[in-house]
């Protein structure tokens, strides 16, 4: 019965909508929207499915034919050491990058919020790695971390003889021998990455932290306080954190998205060595697939990330709608 | 925040943030600093920021068969006109701009009618399009470079400013924000405009353009950094063509070829890209900030 109702509402108010159709409103409405559709199906939405056709072939450029190979690309990306490391050097990427540059962003945010004075020099001075190229910040701190010239190993061996050497083991192995290559070296290779990572980010998140917590009610804190809540970390944990939960799932999956697209310090430094454990899987797609020509791996690559941004982003919704906050 | 903070307190937050910023500017610091200095000072770390300045012997310039009383140099100098003079860093600079620039104007000449057609008309199947921008929200331009590549190899378009442009064209982010934007601007401005006998185009152009100027400046920071920054598409796209090659591209090459004697010039290339946008957060930060943020928030 309702449903009937609602279908003869439907069709009453399809009516004069179709007749609008060739209005001079709805005309323009059409001429307005026209490029940006065409544009949105040939620049975002056609790719997904030519990525999609793609990774269940051999194809690569240049050969007229080529064959459908149904999941073996898939299969090798599940099963070959290679794309084993690509996973696993990506999901450390994103596991270490994502949660220390978020912390660190709340942590700056919290700190500066909480100055009676100069915050907003910290501020601008934690925000600049997000302005700067990334590729050329990536160079210098290749070159700060240069195992013989680079300012890092320096300042580090002028330490040796002194405390730190009796209290740190590895400061003292540095010391006895060397200090690390970092990014030669394939136990420290993918830290140091992650590192630039997040020094490169967090300001951002400080940021969207500090818009944040400008948003959170003063009186809640005068509430918490009439309950017995003074202690800084009761307010933390009892107003601050709950109201921020809103930017946080936000900033979790802006990060998140990011750090699955980690590019320029790999392609620029390490090209995914040493021994593959810095092969994030942007710098996998251009490796296989634009330089070696292996276009069926590359998109099915190519899927795979797509899969994890969309979980990711159907992940923030579905938690935004349950309302983070506890309101 | 509510609680008196001690003297010792506030001093303790002051010593964290200021270790933090120490780190933070660490490579700035090196960057400047090296773009200053002579090879040796470079590779023995002395000079302090500035490097003593004294002349130095270029040894390229050496190798070349001129005598060594002929290339004598000035570290400063010699880094920075080198990095002039080894790549065409003017033309990168130019192509970085132009890329640039032409990606904001094509996004904004798409966003904005569209938008406005979203938020403001009422014409059959305006929701199946906001839908179809909320869909193509999710998909991240970077990720599908793969098979824009093979689009472009097919057009016959790699190795050309279109190839750098394109793809960017369409800012479905910027089209979402200029709705929202234009949600809140009353509709009694547009219909006086249609009173005065303005048409759909001019009411675009005369009208909204200059209300949306605030959120249009967040979105021309949002992606005029992103843009002039980004690597990965360049390099995917631009093979061989250095006519082509944008700041970040130019800066690249100049690393690979570096055998330890170019750091100066190659930090001094390093110095110059990265300026411009540093500068001009540190006059305009707080827009900046906003931007970024609004932008941000989505």
């Amino acid at each position: 019965m309702a449903v009937d109702v609602a279908i003869a509402a439907g069709t009453e108010r399809q009516a004069p909508t179709r007749r609008k159709l060739f209005t001079a409103e709805s005309l323009a409405g059409y001429v307005f929207v026209a490029p940006a559709i065409v544009l949105m199906l040939v620049i975002l939405v056609a790719p997904v499915l030519i990525a999609a056709a793609l990774s269940f072939t051999d194809y690569s450029l240049g050969n007229p034919d080529f064959e459908w190979v149904g999941t073996e690309n898939y299969e090798k990306m599940f099963s070959r050491s290679t794309y084993k490391k690509m996973l696993t050097a990506s999901a450390i990427y994103v596991l270490v990058v994502v949660p220390v540059s978020i912390g660190l962003g709340l942590g700056a945010a919290l700190l500066i919020n909480s100055l009676k004075r100069f915050g907003d020099i910290y501020k601008t001075i934690y925000f600049l790695p997000v302005m700067a190229a990334l590729l050329a910040m990536a160079i210098v701190w290749e070159f700060s971390l240069h195992p013989t010239i680079g300012i890092v190993n320096k300042v580090l061996a002028s330490g040796c003889g002194g405390v730190l050497e009796e209290i740190s083991e590895w400061y003292a192995a540095g010391c006895a021998r060397n200090f690390p290559l970092w990014f030669g070296d394939r136990d420290y290779a993918i830290w140091t990455v992650c590192f630039i990572g997040i020094w490169q980010g967090f300001g951002f998140n400080m940021v969207l932290y500090l818009a944040g917590l400008t948003s959170v009610p003063r009186e809640l804190y005068h509430a918490a306080a009439m309950d017995g809540a003074d202690r800084a970390w009761d307010r933390f944990r009892l107003v601050t954190w709950p109201m921020l939960g809103p930017t946080t799932v936000f900033v979790v999956t802006i990060t998140t998205i990011r750090s699955f697209q980690v590019f320029d310090t790999v392609e620029a430094i390490t090209q995914g060595g040493p021994s593959k454990t810095t092969y994030v899987m942007m710098y996998a797609i251009y490796e296989k697939a634009i330089q070696h020509n292996l276009i069926g791996i590359g998109a099915a690559i190519t899927i795979v990330f797509l899969a994890f941004v969309l979980l990711l982003t159907f992940a923030q919704r579905w938690l935004v709608e349950r309302r983070v906050h506890y309101s | 925040m509510i609680g008196q903070s001690s003297p010792f307190s506030e001093a303790l937050k002051h010593a964290v943030l200021i270790l933090g910023a120490l780190i933070v500017i660490l490579p700035f610091y090196v960057m400047v600093s090296y773009s200053l200095k002579s090879p040796r000072e470079i590779e023995t770390n002395t000079g302090g920021f500035f490097g003593a300045q004294e002349q130095m012997v270029d040894e390229y310039c050496v190798k070349l068969g001129n005598a060594r009383e002929d290339c004598l140099a000035t570290p400063v100098i010699h880094n920075y006109t080198q990095a002039f003079k080894k790549a065409p860093l003017l033309r990168y600079l130019l192509n970085g701009v132009i890329v640039t620039a032409s990606i904001f104007l094509i996004q904004v000449l798409v966003a904005l009618p569209c938008a406005y057609a979203l938020s403001k008309l009422k014409f059959w199947g305006r929701e199946i399009v906001f839908g179809m921008v909320l869909f193509c929200l999710l998909i991240p331009v970077h990720a599908i470079a793969l098979p824009l590549y093979i689009m472009l190899a097919k057009a016959g378009l790699t190795n050309s400013y279109a190839a750098l442009v394109v793809p960017w064209t369409i800012s479905v982010f910027g089209i979402f924000l200029m709705r929202q934007f234009f949600k809140t601007v009353p509709d009694d401005l547009i219909d006086a405009a249609r009173m005065d006998g303005m048409n759909e185009f001019s009411i675009v152009w005369k009208v909204m353009l200059p209300t949306a100027i605030p959120a249009l400046m967040a979105f021309a920071i949002f992606s005029v950094v992103a843009h002039w920054n980004d690597y990965f598409w360049p390099r995917v796209v631009i093979t061989g063509n250095r006519d082509l090659y944008t700041p970040p591209l130019g800066l690249r090459e100049f690393k690979g070829d570096g055998d330890g004697s170019y750091w100066g010039p190659m930090m001094a290339t390093a110095t110059i890209i990265v300026t411009p946008l540093i500068v001009a957060f540190l006059m305009a930060q707080k827009r900046f900030i906003e931007g970024i943020t609004l932008t941000g928030m989505k």
